[in-house]
């Protein structure tokens, strides 16, 4: 899920940038770090989408950084147990399949897959019903149950269930939406 | 305008269901200012609600009012009303961070019932994901079980779950006339050298396009953010497509996983015969030591083909032995061979009668035996391993063994090595001259039994003749492996 939140970081910043750009430098410093990266209490950050505020710089002893707490609206997204996401799959084995949500992968092992539909091996490994009518392979979307997340360092791993109602495959690979 | 916890408290006294909330939640972020008070404070805030909302929903009575409210209330969003039956089922739940909240996991599968309790079925925990059940998702922080990093790097099975896949897989398999079949990489498939060792007379592999011999283009490859060249052994990839009908194949080497998988493009660009089959050195679960117990496959219907025997201690009746590439110089070198080596001498290994094409008779031999439907046995019961023996003794099948100047007088004449691999290919060996002896193994001409032999009219041959016996699958013919007369006599 999306969520719109303001936090705050200490950015350190250099002298050279000391200048008429210095607020620039600092934005874009800004979003050099923080976009794109992942943290276990607010998920990922997506993109910043405004500077709320930015405090006094403190020098710091010893060097000439200065360091200027910096308030700023983001969006971030992070999956919830409990939540139905859709998402794309990148990976099939006899084991279950990868899928990816934006930055985050989510393995659905084969337990989780409905008994009906079978690992096919070969070029182009897949699970398929009996009868062939559904297919999930590479690049299929799925809509699918998120059940289980988990925190690392810089990553979020979740693990999912497409065995319930209204779940699975919604488009087949290179089909129009 | 509104603010989260207006929200949250609109939406608990209103019952309505979670797709509205969506659509509130999105209209809000859309109109509005972030929430403007800490991050920590909100996380926290929407944690503890959604908590309370879920106790709430575990009352019997509540579920039956809000399931009658949102029918009634949103007759525009009827599909809703299931997806609101399905989550009420299930305890929403957001301990994720890394400090665990205790007790508050949800346990077993999710049961198909009315909705109104939770069917706690004991799950078995098959493999553990990041740290997860793969099955019900719970936090699972033990090491037991086997870690199959090759499929993901996160990947724990349980030993239940292994044996339960491997006889799944054998049946499915049995059934497409399959067997399993690992494959080394270095000198099996392969050669690779460091491009700081290519030597002078080697220069010309360094040539691009039309500057290489016709051979080389499509089997030599220089892989520069490796700092080294690579070599595919000839007829490798008509080995891989005719073995592919007859096996699933792995590749396992213990080289690093990159590596591996650079190997693995080379060998099978279009990812059809190993995806999510390349066990590299990470992946052992004993040092220095490969094993079958990270392949997901019965042990009595795989075959290995590798050219060392000793990383294989625990499966050597699985394994078939092949004979070493050695393409480049610093391969030839790295195993104390003073030879000019195939790249120096500007030749190769040739491609129809070479290593890989003969064993690869051997492969469907053992296949079509395995598969013979004169067999009175299931194929359940059937062991690769008994198949192999049985197609090894039938090569040197009827011969009789003496050696001459070949073991030390010191030793155990039975636990050499060259009496070993004879009794395996079938033979008999013996201490004794007597009439029944076929061939004298020496290695100079001009000792006593060698003498008798050339007066008997047995076979004299060297001891490489048992080698290439065993590397070959087949007898050779003995007048190609003479012995000569010791220098010092």
């Amino acid at each position: 899920m999306f969520f719109h939140i303001v936090l705050e970081r200490n950015m350190q910043l250099h002298p050279r940038h000391f200048g008429r750009d210095l607020r620039d430098k600092l934005v874009s410093k800004l979003m050099k770090d923080v976009e794109g990266t992942c943290s276990g209490r607010h998920g990922f950050i997506v993109a910043i989408t405004g500077i709320e505020n930015v405090g006094k710089g403190l020098i710091r002893d010893g060097t000439g950084f200065v360091t200027f707490p910096v308030k700023y609206q983001c969006v971030v997204f992070r999956p919830f147990k409990g939540e139905i996401v859709e998402a794309v799959v990148t990976m099939v084995n006899k084991m279950g399949f990868f899928a990816e949500a934006g930055p985050v992968q989510i393995f659905v092992s084969n337990h989780l897959i409905p008994d009906d539909m079978e690992f096919q091996s070969g070029d182009v490994p897949n699970y398929t019903t009996s009868d062939g009518s559904v297919k999930i392979q590479k690049e299929s979307e799925v809509r699918l149950k998120i059940i289980g997340t988990r925190v690392d360092a810089t990553e979020i791993f979740c693990i999912g269930t497409i065995k319930d109602d209204f779940l699975g495959v919604i488009s087949d690979p290179g089909a129009n939406p | 305008s509104f603010t989260f916890e207006t929200i949250l408290v609109e939406w608990k006294r209103g019952s309505k269901d979670w797709t509205s909330f969506v659509d509130v939640l999105m209209s809000v972020v859309a109109d509005s200012p972030p929430h403007s008070s800490s991050s920590d404070d909100f996380a926290t805030l929407l944690e503890a609600e959604l908590d309370a909302i879920s106790d709430a929903s575990a009352d019997p009575e509540e579920v039956a009012e809000g399931e009658d409210g949102g029918g009634g209330g949103d007759g525009d969003e009827d599909d809703c009303d299931l997806n609101f039956k399905s989550v009420k089922r299930r305890k929403v739940e957001l301990s994720d961070d890394i400090v665990e909240t205790p007790s508050s996991s949800s346990q077993g599968e999710p049961a198909k019932t009315s909705g109104l309790s939770l069917e706690k079925i004991m799950c078995p925990h098959p493999g553990v994901y990041a740290g997860m059940c793969m099955r019900c998702g719970q936090k699972m922080d033990d090491e037991s079980g086997v870690a199959f990093g090759y499929i993901h790097k996160n990947l724990r099975l349980a030993n239940d779950e292994i044996a339960r896949v491997r006889d799944k897989d054998l049946k499915k398999l049995l059934g497409q006339r399959k067997l399993y079949l690992v494959l080394d990489l270095d000198h099996t498939l392969l050669n690779s050298a460091r491009l700081l060792d290519i030597t002078v007379e080697e220069g010309y592999l360094h040539g691009q396009g039309d500057a290489l011999p016709d051979s080389l283009k499509s089997s030599l490859y220089r892989l520069n953010w490796m700092q080294m060249m690579t070599k595919l052994r000839p007829f490798v990839h008509t080995f891989l497509k005719e073995a592919s009908k007859m096996f699933e194949m792995y590749i396992y080497t213990m080289g690093e996983r990159p590596y591996a998988l650079e190997m693995a493009k080379l060998l099978d660009p279009g990812d059809i015969y190993f995806n999510s089959k390349v066990i590299a050195q990470g992946d052992c679960t004993k040092r220095h030591q490969k094993g079958l117990d990270v392949v997901l496959g019965q042990e009595s219907a795989v075959l290995i083909l590798d050219d060392t025997e000793a990383v294989w201690g625990k499966h050597k009746e699985n394994l078939i032995l092949m004979e070493r590439y050695h393409f480049f110089s610093a391969s030839c070198k790295q195993f104390g061979f003073k030879c000019k080596s195939l790249s120096e001498l500007r030749s190769d290994e040739s491609e129809t009668e070479g290593a890989l094409a003969s064993v690869l008779k051997s492969l469907q031999r053992i296949h079509s035996l395995f598969f013979d439907p004169e067999r009175k046995d299931g194929l359940l019961d059937r062991d690769v391993r008994q198949v192999l023996k049985t197609v090894r003794t039938d090569v040197l099948k009827g011969c009789r063994l003496v050696f001459s100047r070949v073991i030390p007088t010191n030793s155990q004449a039975q636990h050499h090595h060259l009496w070993k691999i004879a009794e395996q290919l079938g033979a008999t060996c013996s201490n004794e001259l007597d009439p029944s002896v076929t061939h004298v193994v020496s290695m100079d001409a001009g000792t006593d039994k060698s003498r008798w032999a050339v007066k008997e009219k047995k076979f004299l041959v060297n001891p490489r003749w048992i080698e290439a016996s065993n590397y070959l699958w087949q007898k050779q013919p003995e007048e190609n492996f003479p012995v000569n007369q010791a220098k010092n006599k």
